[in-house]
């Protein structure tokens, strides 16, 4: 790997970026010469990172699903699976929106998605996804460099991510490749307390175990199902997995929400290559805390 | 710049309309850049020249008075159990804009029980409103960069909040600092940029340079049905609140492309919001909000940097 360059700007070429030049640019007014405006909620930063391995942004692009389901009443099997199916099929739809706008736009990725939850009223969520489609323009090989036409793109060109601009460029300098974005969900019922532990007048501490093997059951199928999706893309192992539990114990429903969601990935054609980091001591002291509570 | 929702122009160049502010009097150069920003900016060629601020307090206009769409209105559709409704959503389409009925899933029609019925309507009047309070924040933004001689505006931060006791408006603030170029002539317009002094600095490194905001708002009106509203005897997967995000995010993403493309080849560094806004009961306004930066190639002869992985010691 090619040593870092002292300054940031223009580094990685043989003249220095001109000020002057920039606002001459200014001077004239624009005329497009037809192309297409890509837009992106990349920073400049994420935009170089991007840049740097062959990716350029095409458009912001969005995705959205939400589905609801029957108050609870026992939480037990079917009622269980009828509420964890309502929030998968939210996701599912947000991310199969966001695959056809990629299709549409001619895209082959997003990255830096933004996954976002909207409890609605009563038994009823809304999941957004939201991020920037990138085109593939490496020249190596190592994916696709052909733009997927309007139709008939094979999803598994496709790849979606939850990974910041920055771990994306870590990835695929590392030798990998993001799949897509996988998912579990699950929601596992446990019994209810009896009435008074419920009221709080309980007289001993104790594990409540239903609740802790439902807290357990729920993680193991909702990430067996984030690795048979994962499978699915033939993926080597998932990443940045954000898992979130939501325990829910009223008078009527007592059940716990798991729904987990990352980033599959694929080995590339070569083996892993180290990044090498280097090790930096800051020289600059923490800044001070000026006020402290209290 | 009511009612149809199309403007796609960028924002004004120079001063705007009649509006006078208070003059600014004060000669003290000032600046909200933290030191780094400031060195970044310094290592580019370009100086601090002056805080400055542009601002805008809106009367957003109200499409409960029925003042859109061919008479129909909210307060149309609304107060005549639905009556008018047929005509409003045709009225709405007739223009260009986003409308969409969702019929009860039990089957009751307007007549029967109109509160089961659900629509979403593309909410025009309140998305101008929007878009002029941020054309006019931006512009007095410039003029006052135009005041101190800048070339541009770095770090420009524009938001809008409700005025707390007053229903219906919405102040605009665009605050950042002005910057300028000892050796060359004025820039007029002046650029704007929401990036960073740092973030600057690497744009001009990448062979590009900040062109000015683009601003893309998008509002539907979503009045949910039986299904989207939560009710107990009717689940499922709803398309009307998914229907209403994309819709918003769509007319938002090509009024954010229609203002960036006549100043650059992209815009970067969007800044995007989703928020639901202006309830009415149970029914609200979908709002999104894109704010980003318009950028020009100026030379394609700068390679990106090849950044070098480190680990921190430091704790």
């Amino acid at each position: 790997m090619t040593p870092p360059p002292e300054s940031p700007t223009g580094a990685g070429s043989q003249r220095a970026p001109d000020i002057a030049e920039a606002l001459d640019a200014l001077r004239a007014p624009f005329h497009s010469e037809g192309g297409a405006t890509f837009l992106s909620d990349l920073t400049v930063g994420e935009l170089i990172l991007l840049e740097q391995i062959g990716f350029r942004p095409v458009e912001i692009v969005s995705g959205s699903g939400s589905a609801s389901w029957y108050p609870q009443f026992t939480t037990a099997g079917p009622e269980g699976q009828m509420w964890g199916s309502a929030i998968a099929s939210a996701i599912a739809e947000a991310r199969a929106g966001i695959y056809s706008e990629v299709t549409q736009f001619g895209a082959n990725g997003v990255v830096a998605m933004r996954i976002e939850f909207e409890r609605e009223p009563a038994n009823q969520l809304t999941c957004t996804m939201l991020g920037t489609a990138v085109r593939d323009e490496r020249h190596d090989g190592s994916i696709s460099t052909k733009s997927p036409g309007p139709r008939g793109h094979d999803r598994t060109q496709l790849f979606t991510t939850n990974l910041s601009a920055r771990d994306f460029h870590l990835l695929t300098r590392a030798g990998y490749g993001a799949a897509g974005i996988v998912m579990g969900v699950s929601v596992v019922g446990f019994g209810a307390r009896s009435a008074a532990q419920s009221l709080g007048l309980a007289r001993e501490n104790f594990e409540l175990e239903g609740q802790t093997n439902a807290l357990y059951s729920a993680r193991e199928q909702a990430m067996g199902m984030m690795e048979r999706e994962a499978a699915s893309l033939g993926a080597d192992g998932v990443v940045s997995v954000n898992l979130s539990e939501r325990p829910i114990n009223t008078m009527l429903t007592h059940a716990v929400e798991l729904v987990a969601i990352g980033t599959a990935v694929r080995r590339g054609a070569g083996r892993h290559r180290s990044l090498d980091p280097h090790l930096q001591l800051a020289l600059n002291d923490p800044a001070p805390e000026t006020f402290v509570s209290g | 710049m009511t009612g149809t929702g199309n403007y796609s122009g960028p924002p004004p160049e120079g001063v705007v309309g009649e509006f006078h502010a208070v003059p600014r009097v004060r000669n003290t150069p000032t600046s909200n850049l933290s030191v780094a920003e400031a060195a970044a900016v310094r290592r580019v060629g370009l100086s601090p020249a002056g805080f400055v601020m542009g601002s805008a307090v809106m009367q957003l206009a109200s499409a409960i008075t029925g003042n859109i769409y061919g008479g129909g209105g909210f307060g149309g559709a609304m107060g005549l159990g639905g009556g008018m409704f047929s005509g409003y959503i045709s009225g709405a389409r007739s223009q260009g804009l986003y409308a969409e009925s969702y019929p009860c899933v039990h089957g009751f029609g307007f007549g029967a029980n109109a509160d089961h019925y659900g629509f979403n309507v593309e909410n025009a009047v309140l998305a101008d409103s929007i878009f002029e309070g941020y054309r006019l924040a931006l512009a007095r933004l410039r003029d006052e960069a135009i005041e101190v001689g800048a070339h541009g505006v770095i770090g420009v931060e524009v938001g809008f909040e409700n005025m707390i006791g007053s229903l219906g408006t919405a102040t605009f603030l665009a605050t950042g600092t002005a910057v300028s170029h000892r050796d060359s002539a004025p820039l007029h317009p002046p650029f704007l940029t929401n990036a960073s002094g740092q973030n600057f600095e690497r744009l001009i490194g990448l062979g590009y340079v900040a062109a000015g905001l683009a601003v893309g708002v998008g509002v539907v009106h979503v009045q949910p049905n039986c299904l989207a509203r939560g009710n107990l005897t009717a689940v499922g997967p709803n398309r009307q609140i998914p229907a209403a995000v994309g819709a918003a995010r769509g007319r938002a993403r090509q009024r954010l492309a229609g203002t960036g493309h006549r100043m650059g080849e992209g815009v970067v560094h969007t800044e995007w919001s989703d928020r639901r806004f202006v309830r009415y009961g149970e029914s609200w306004n979908q709002l999104a909000l894109a704010v980003g930066t318009a950028v020009r190639r100026y030379t394609t002869e700068l390679e990106p940097p090849i950044p070098q992985p480190v680990v921190s010691l430091r704790p």
